[in-house]
């Protein structure tokens, strides 16, 4: 074993020597290499998961607003309707109340001439018998007056 | 100075600091340590959200191992806990061998006392490296299997006195697992120790054709050798996090 080692060159100062010269490289890329390399994997990892996050919160809120306005299209749509039904709807009731006033108007100027020449007719009728009694007592007279 | 074709199997040493012997290969591996954490450094500073091309194919390749790892674990967390070993196993050991034809590896050097010796030398054709990285991948597996089973039931996977059968396996599988340290250490230092032999001779048979590409064949071979020792550092470990099959 001893020869063998001696024909190598082998001595423990020199296995010691290169064992830290390797722990040597092993410290410094770790610390110069490794470290930052995967600091930095990991940094881009988590910028790019936030970008995902990022853009599928933005579809979402996109996804909703878009629904949002549907909704309130339709909701203005539904209201408009009804502005519009109520608005037709209170016309003809007034259209009909005009009516029926005009109507009713109409039946009052109707009655009240009616009964305006329901008087005439009766007053003419009154001074008419009026005259007839007035002109029969004055022919009564006459004959009176005749025959004495 | 020099004739016909020397291959020398050990580091060679190229002087002492406080006692300590620094050898050609320890020296290539400041340097590639250097170029690496370097390197390092400055495309960690550099990264941005919006990724230019070479972060982006860091980036996949780092993705693309964590997700290869926990396929393998089976446990995301598990992949994320040993990525560093062993993408700094690849990444070491891959740099090391593309760079082991790098002009100026192997032929500058210092002359002494009429012998040639290179002042860099790829590590990985160095047992001492190679064994050293073994050693941290043998005991990474261990210790994780002790802290994922228990310590009585890691050893029970080694030590079986259940029955004579258990008891051999038991063996076997401890055997085995102690000749990782071989396996690993020498399959790299073979493979790439090889690589620099055979260049070097087919430089002798075909002088200026034959070894360019060779020298393109052993890099791909170098880059093998290192996914080969990071995989097998990670069927290991998941070879230890998985429980001992109960006897039927």
């Amino acid at each position: 074993m001893q020869q063998l080692f001696s024909a190598f060159g082998v001595s423990w100062n020199l296995l010691i020597a290169q064992a830290v010269n390797f722990t040597i490289v092993l410290v410094a890329l770790w610390y110069f290499l490794y470290k930052p390399v995967g600091a930095m994997l990991a940094k881009r990892q988590e910028l790019i998961a936030k970008g995902v996050r990022d853009a599928e919160q933005a579809a979402a809120t996109f996804a909703r607003a878009d629904s949002e306005a549907a909704d309130r299209v339709k909701a203005a749509d539904t209201e408009a309707e009804q502005i519009m039904t109520a608005a037709r709807d209170s016309a003809g009731a007034e259209k009909a109340r005009l009516l029926k006033e005009a109507d009713e108007r109409a039946a009052a100027i109707a009655r009240d001439a009616e009964t305006r020449a329901a008087e005439t007719h009766a007053r003419a009728q009154r001074e008419s018998e009026r005259d007839i009694a007035r002109l029969a007592v004055l022919a009564a007279e006459k004959v009176l007056q005749e025959r004495p | 100075m020099h004739s016909g074709i020397t291959v020398v199997l050990k580091a060679e040493h190229l002087g002492s600091v406080l006692g300590f012997p620094v050898t050609n290969s320890l020296i290539m591996a400041w340097v590639v340590m250097a170029l690496l954490i370097t390197a390092a450094f400055f495309f960690g500073r550099s990264l941005t959200l919006v990724p230019g091309k070479i972060q982006a194919g860091v980036e996949w390749a780092f993705e693309g191992a964590i997700a290869y790892m926990a396929d393998v674990l089976e446990s995301e967390k598990l992949a994320r806990r040993f990525f560093p070993l062993v993408a700094s196993i690849f990444i070491f050991i891959a740099l090391i061998n593309e760079l082991e034809f790098f002009p100026g590896v192997g032929s500058l050097g210092l002359v002494h006392a009429s012998t040639f010796l290179p002042i860099l030398r790829t590590p990985t054709t160095d047992l001492n490296f190679t064994l050293a990285l073994a050693m941290i991948s043998f005991f990474t597996i261990e210790i994780t299997g002790i802290a994922t089973l228990g310590f009585f039931k890691h050893a029970g996977k080694y030590v079986n006195l259940k029955s004579p059968l258990g008891f051999a396996v038991g063996l076997i599988e401890l055997m085995s697992n102690l000749g990782r340290l071989i396996s690993f250490s020498f399959r790299l230092f073979g493979n790439i120790f090889a690589g620099e032999v055979m260049v070097l001779v087919a430089g002798y048979f075909l002088p200026y054709f034959l070894p360019a590409p060779l020298m393109g064949f052993e890099m791909f071979i170098g880059l093998v050798q290192a996914l080969v020792f990071a995989m097998l550092t990670l069927f290991f470990i998941k070879l230890a996090i998985m429980e001992p099959h109960e006897a039927h």
